[in-house]
């Protein structure tokens, strides 16, 4: 199978832009700093600009710290330089905290110096406006005059835990413990609980960002910054705006494929007003949070609900190894949370491993006689230590189980504390996954406490615990079964299409009616119907006749996107005179809804009764680009919304994958003994769509609604068609 | 009162508030960037020139004003 990378379709390669380079050189220097300049501190005690400076020294920073300040001696009993040019030592990193106004001064000085790394802490940017956002601009300047590189302004600062730094330059409360997972952050608020949240579960973190505006720095660089960093094994993501939604996609698949490191994102702002204001279906439907979940998947990133869940899968990853397959063995000492952490594994996708004779013999041998035996393994309310002890051990060594979950209620008799040390102890050495949770909130704390510093994933509930491992597993079998191949088509005519476009907006049209848009599928080789425009009703009764009964009949024009609405559209013509007649009622009926509307005619089709109706469209994303939408027509879009999106260019696996996931895939597959339909026609016209989104940037929205489906090997056509044009 | 005048009181004022030396008070100086003036000593730096110069300042439109030379131009507009 060959991996052809999505960074290969993209002309505008992050990877080839010069500001990239300069910050790859310089995160370096910002996360393994030798000296560190705070620039704007002060001696006033629970100010930002103290506070950074003493966290700092708290943390025991491995390197040199150089305090500045304009109006002292000295801070923290450290010496303090007026100005950072006064430095008399080589800087690597510059905190700046003064205020806004005078950051760029201090950032003059900073690129004078040679501080190729800085982090601006200090808020007043374009977070308050205009003024804010000139401020700013001033201060990319001279970024890019100096080569420099830095992250904010507007943010909490950053945080390296590795022993050889300690880097503390934040104003969070502490230093939170060592670990392996990166968490880079566009709210500096919200880092401050996820550090007190993180601490009290014992969860470390090898790097913590906060980026703020991201004026320089982007979360796209942090991310190819962590994709190479040894001391980082999981990739956490908290954004609240999604700014280059093609690069975040490549740097995510480039994280995943290169290295299998997860990337796990917590997006907030799922509510969306631009939807509403669409021309097409696809548009309307096409809202923001759709595209984004989409387009997350479709890059392997996932995608979570919360803060809690974030870390929940996150821990799954950072402290056990990947399952080889979703065959678990529940382990309990209740059979109450036995079976719902059995409910919770079987609605995850997960399977209950079916022990060997030899487990069975043990578990029988060892375990007591109202012990039950089988998965899920019940070793009943007065277990302790040693039999915990021998129901996991047992459950490991059987090949069939990929992943052991333990649970634990607290019993009179409960040793929670020993059971929790055994836990530990057993599992050393193993390469299966053991995730733990101990019930309840009081009693349990001081055992849940001995496995979060072991690094035991931990859950609260069951519930938790099977939907993390759920994550792990598809991760681990999207990372190798994704192929990223995207077909181009060379049988297509760019030029008509070029020629309709152009002339179009020379004449200020943006609204492509069925007759120029169908022309636009034709030319890329999209199944259409032919169909006729008659200016008169003799003509419609002739063209009728032409094409054969029964046809369809539509208003034809630019100014009216939905042709129904107007009742425009007059199906099973069965007649010449019927033809006469509805080319009258048409335009009476859309003189009456619109008057004075622009009619460029009746447009007539055969009309064809067999088929399932689909609907495909593109609509044109401001962070990701071209989405391409497919869905079973009917309502099955109008009430249910049953559709599916790709972020284009849609590679032939995706383009498959946009087919299967709908809920209505049965009525296309043949369920119960129905008709299967033509997929492989669908998937066709997904893949030239994708093309046409990519070649013609001018395409806003695009609707085919219906593209009626045929029978397996027969094919399909576009029943209607209508294109928005930027 | 001329601009030299207007001058001299705002740099006594500020070395007063600000504990620097008249001779470290540039025109050019910038109240944060070179004289270390806090969010709170703006504001006093403020009140010291209305009751300095006996004049009522607009404060957000002072709070803009950000280096010596600034000041004397402002003060002096205000007792115009």
């Amino acid at each position: 199978m060959s991996l052809v990378k999505f960074i290969a379709m993209d002309p505008f390669n992050q990877l080839m832009t010069p500001r990239f380079q300069v910050h790859k050189n310089n995160l370096e220097k910002l996360f393994y700093p030798r000296s560190v300049a705070v620039v704007g501190t002060n001696n006033i005690k629970g100010t930002v600009p103290y506070d950074i400076l003493y966290n700092i020294l708290k943390a025991e920073f491995k390197g040199i710290l150089f305090p500045v300040s304009p109006g002292e001696k000295s801070i923290c009993s450290v010496r303090a330089y007026k100005y950072v040019i006064d430095i008399d030592y080589p800087v690597d990193l510059a905190i700046l905290v003064f205020p806004a106004q005078v950051c760029h001064m201090a950032m003059e000085q900073c690129g004078q110096k040679g501080i190729k790394a800085v982090v601006i802490i200090s808020a007043g940017f374009k977070e308050v406006g205009e003024k804010g956002r000139d401020r700013e601009t001033q201060l990319k300047m001279i970024a890019e005059r100096y080569e420099m590189s830095f992250i904010g302004p507007n943010c909490l600062g950053v945080i390296n835990t590795d022993p050889a730094v300690c880097l503390n330059a934040s104003f969070a409360r502490k230093m939170p413990e060592e670990g392996t997972i990166g968490f880079l952050s566009q709210s500096g608020a919200l880092c401050t609980a996820v550090l007190d949240y993180a601490r009290a579960k014992h969860i470390g973190f090898s790097k913590f960002i906060s980026f703020g505006n991201k004026a320089d720095i982007s979360e796209i660089d942090l991310l190819y910054y962590l994709k190479d960093d040894e001391k980082t094994k999981v990739i956490l993501l908290y954004l609240e705006e999604v700014s280059d939604g093609l690069a975040l996609m490549r740097a995510a698949q480039d994280i995943i494929i290169e290295t299998g490191k997860p990337v796990l994102i917590l997006k907030s702002g799922r509510t969306d007003a631009g939807a509403s204001a669409a021309a097409s279906h696809t548009g309307s439907l096409a809202g923001s949070d759709e595209i984004c979940n989409a387009a997350f998947k479709q890059a392997g990133i996932i995608r979570c609900a919360n803060i809690e869940e974030m870390f929940n899968i996150a821990i799954a990853f950072a402290y056990q190894p990947l399952p080889k397959s979703n065959q678990i063995a529940i382990i309990t000492n209740a059979g109450g949370p036995g079976v719902l952490t059995t409910d919770a594994a079987i609605s995850e996708g997960l399977e209950l491993a079916t022990f060997t004779e030899e487990t069975t013999l043990l578990f029988k041998k060892y375990l007591p006689a109202t012990a039950n035996i089988k998965n899920p393994v019940d070793v009943i309310g007065d277990a302790r230590a040693d039999r915990y002890n021998l129901a996991i051990t047992g459950a490991m060594s059987d090949p069939g189980v990929d992943g052991i979950f333990v649970i634990l209620t607290p019993q009179s008799m409960t040793d929670i504390d020993t059971i929790a040390h055994e836990i530990v102890k057993v599992t050393e050495g193993y390469t299966k996954p053991v995730y733990t949770s101990f019930m309840g909130e009081a009693d349990v704390r001081s055992g849940v406490d001995i496995l979060q510093r072991n690094k035991i994933p931990h859950y609260i509930l069951p519930e938790s615990m099977c939907r993390s491992f759920a994550r792990v597993c598809s991760f681990k079998s999207d990372r190798y079964e994704r192929n990223l191949q995207v077909k181009t088509f060379s049988d297509v005519d760019k030029k008509t299409v070029q020629s309709i476009i152009l002339k179009s907006l020379e004449q200020h049209i943006t609204f492509l009616s069925e007759e120029k848009a169908v022309e636009i599928l034709e030319a890329y080789r999209l199944p259409i119907i032919q169909g006729l425009v008659a200016n008169t009703s003799a003509q419609a009764a002739e063209a009728a006749a032409k094409i054969g009964f029964p046809v369809v009949m539509k208003v034809l024009s630019d100014e009216i996107a939905h042709k129904s609405d107007v009742k425009g559209v007059i199906l099973n013509v069965t007649t010449q005179m019927e033809a006469e007649k509805a080319y009258q009622s048409i335009l009476h009926n859309v003189n009456i809804s619109k008057p004075g509307v622009k009619i460029q005619g009746v447009y007539i089709t055969k009309m064809v009764n067999a088929g399932r109706e689909v609907i495909l469209g593109i609509k044109r994303d401001p962070s990701f680009g071209p989405v391409v939408m497919f869905g079973l027509g009917g309502i099955y879009v109008e009430l249910y919304k049953d559709v599916s999106f790709s972020v284009a260019p849609v590679s032939e696996s995706a383009a498959e994958s946009m087919i299967h996931e709908i809920k209505a895939f049965g009525l296309l597959n043949g369920m119960r003994g129905m008709e299967k339909y033509d997929t492989a026609s669908i998937k066709s016209c997904i893949l030239r769509l994708s093309q046409l989104a990519m070649d013609f940037p001018q395409i806003q929205e695009l609707d085919i609604n219906p593209l009626i489906v045929l029978k397996e090997g027969s094919g399909s056509f576009v029943a209607d068609a209508k294109i928005v044009l930027q | 009162m001329d601009k030299s005048e207007i001058r001299s009181k705002i740099k006594y004022v500020i070395g007063q508030i600000l504990e620097k030396d008249v001779s470290e008070i540039t025109d050019d100086s910038n109240f944060v960037f070179d004289l270390g003036a806090s969010s709170m000593q703006s504001l006093q730096l403020i009140a010291a020139f209305e009751e300095e110069f006996g004049i009522e300042m607009d404060q957000e439109k002072a709070m803009e004003v950000q280096t010596v030379s600034g000041a004397v131009d402002f003060v002096s507009a205000c007792l115009n």
